[in-house]
């Protein structure tokens, strides 16, 4: 399923917390201007993975590489300045600072590549506020914001780093139904613009309808690679959201 | 700029008083002029008008600068006096030792501090919360004894306990030279805290204490950021240290390392304002007057019934300590928050809600 030119590939990446592996030799590659899924149930081992990419953790094994160069080991900040943005499952506002604030605080520094100077940075700023929806809240202090507009500027702040890959840990978790539909508008969008996407979710929903591709992972090992339709038809995807009781059923009907 | 604005009305009031009183400061000692005395001007200041005013300074350059560690960055530094006192050391042993003239010792004390700054700020700034404010409360009183104690080949190596004596600096109003070199260190202290404010390092800054996680997702070299931070309040409050020492001619650890600043420093921008361009420097003056005039330094004295004339500067301890609890618990964020009307206890507050209940 890789593409021809892959942009980030991870090699055999392994994290254990004490003896657990969190996760445990996974596999893949995604090819520039993909929108890739990540699914799998709690605990599968999904936001370790991208703490992994980002730079939080250091792994235990294997090896992360982007364009193809090793990125493992590199601090955060380092791992922003390649290209490749990130957005956390609890948001993490800079809440200080109205939400045009934390947009330019992301365009200020993010990508090395043609990074604006501060009064470029308030135009660089709107620009993504218009993409992600939010140009009329620009003034707002973050702690006016709700749930799914946080959920939003934290999109905002990863894509004002000029990202060419971008990592967002579950930006619908906790949305209802209709916030996700115009979540996901906005995550096309943002792909649209030109970012290679991995959206980490829990929701199956989400996945089906951006994503051609998904990857499936259960206690920390990859489960399955491939379109979603095939995946999600794949026993052990069934058993291992529903438990092997349902996935029994399934087969007997 | 970064922050909130502060209720218009009380803004222009403000700031009107206080560019009045500005003014006032900065001007009122030019009437000791001998080309203006002898034109029959009255005389505006005296000694200890001197005495307050450059004290005063001091505290501006000290809570400015502690407000770009603590405000800014939000790293709660309790041992910034170490930086003034290496400062202080610095134009001493300079002077005493080595005989250099005083301006060219005095640009050495920031650069002693910021140096200091880096190589404590290495390990310290790993630390979060509490545990930094201990660690560098810890260096703040380590520096100290060991000014006072190390000895080399039998001798104390920077004075011991008799301190430094400075040779008198001869210039011609000496008191009027270093009010106004103060007055430029603070004035430099406000405008450097102005400038972060409106650049890229004062976001990255910002984002810091925000959230530091999130800052170094989105590219914030953290560590090298605070260590800027850190080094930049050191530069600071070392040039004030350095002006010090010539200013009052005698250094010693008493005098350079009075663990009491740590607290003075973070009260006035916490009562100022943190994170603000103006609001430590207006924290430091304010305190500063409350401070001498407790302390019966002031002519104007307060006499209270059952307290002896000796015990006032205990008791302006004690009024620091029950401002700083109060400052803490009411008005987080300064009295900024006093006239925003973020703090239960403020005027804006109390008008809004005499709004909503009246019929």
């Amino acid at each position: 399923m890789t593409s021809v030119d892959p942009q980030l590939e991870l090699k055999n990446v392994t994290k254990r917390f004490g003896g657990v592996a969190a996760v445990d030799d996974v596999t893949f590659a995604i090819g520039k201007g993909e929108i890739l899924g990540v699914i799998g149930p709690n605990g599968a081992g999904k936001t370790t993975l991208l703490n992994c990419i980002s730079g939080v953790y250091r792994l235990d094994g294997g090896d992360v590489r982007w364009q193809g160069e090793s990125i493992a080991g590199l601090a955060p900040f380092r791992v922003a300045r390649l290209g490749i943005g990130r957005t956390f499952q609890i948001v993490k506002p800079f809440t200080s600072m109205t939400v045009r604030e934390n947009v330019v605080a992301g365009a200020l520094f993010g990508s090395d590549e043609d990074r604006p100077r501060l009064g470029a940075a308030f135009g660089r700023a709107d620009g993504v506020l218009e993409l992600v929806g939010l140009r009329s809240k620009a003034d707002l202090p973050v702690s006016a914001m709700t749930i799914p507009d946080r959920k939003r500027l934290e999109v905002a702040r990863a894509v004002a780093t000029r990202p060419k890959l971008l990592l967002l840990d579950e930006v619908m978790a906790g949305l209802n139904p209709v916030e996700i539909d115009d979540a996901l508008e906005m995550v096309r969008a943002v792909h649209q613009s030109g970012v290679t996407v991995v959206l980490i979710e829990h929701v199956m929903r989400v996945i089906v309808g951006v994503c051609a591709r998904v990857v499936v992972l259960d206690v920390g090992r990859m489960l399955a690679d491939g379109p979603p339709d095939v995946v999600l038809r794949d026993e052990r995807v069934i058993q291992a959201y529903l438990g092997e009781r349902y996935a029994r059923r399934l087969r007997g009907s | 700029m970064i922050g909130m604005p502060a209720s218009r009305i009380w803004n222009r009031v403000f700031t009107a008083l206080a560019m009045a009183v500005l003014a006032y400061a900065v001007l009122a000692p030019l009437s000791s002029l001998d080309a203006l005395q002898s034109l029959g001007m009255p005389l505006l200041t005296d000694k200890l008008w001197f005495r307050l005013a450059t004290i005063t300074a001091m505290f501006v350059v000290m809570a400015s600068a502690w407000n770009i560690i603590g405000g800014l960055t939000g790293y709660a530094a309790f041992g910034n006096v170490a930086f003034f006192g290496i400062g202080a050391y610095t134009v001493g042993m300079l002077i005493t030792k080595a005989r250099w003239p005083f301006l060219l010792a005095l640009p050495l004390a920031p650069a002693a501090a910021a140096v200091f700054a880096v190589l404590i700020g290495l390990p310290l700034l790993r630390l979060r919360g509490h545990y930094f404010a201990v660690a560098s409360l810890g260096v703040g009183v380590a520096v100290g004894e060991l000014v006072q104690n190390v000895d080399f080949r039998g001798e104390p190596l920077f004075g011991g306990a008799s301190g430094l004596f400075l040779p008198i600096l001869a210039v011609p109003n000496r008191d009027l030279y270093f009010f106004y070199l103060m007055l430029a260190a603070a004035a430099v202290s406000i405008g450097v805290t102005w400038a972060v404010l409106r650049s890229r390092f004062g976001y990255g800054l910002i984002a810091i204490r925000e959230n530091e996680e999130a800052a170094a997702v989105i590219g914030v070299n953290t560590t090298a950021y605070k260590v800027a931070a850190f080094a930049l309040a050191a530069t600071l409050t070392g040039l004030a240290g350095g002006v010090f020492a010539q200013w009052n001619v005698f250094v010693d650890q008493e005098n350079s390392f009075p663990i009491g600043y740590n607290v003075e420093m973070i009260l006035m921008a916490l009562l100022g304002g943190t994170g603000t361009v103006f609001g430590p420097a207006a924290g430091a003056v304010v305190l500063q007057l409350l401070i001498q005039f407790l302390s019966g330094s002031l002519p104007i004295t307060l006499q209270i019934p059952f307290v002896p004339d000796d015990a006032m500067p205990v008791l302006a301890q004690v009024v620091l300590g029950v401002l700083l609890m109060l400052v803490v618990v009411f008005a987080p964020r300064g009295v900024i928050d006093f006239f925003g009307g973020r703090s239960t206890l403020s005027i804006a507050y109390l008008r809004r809600s005499l709004r909503e209940t009246s019929v």
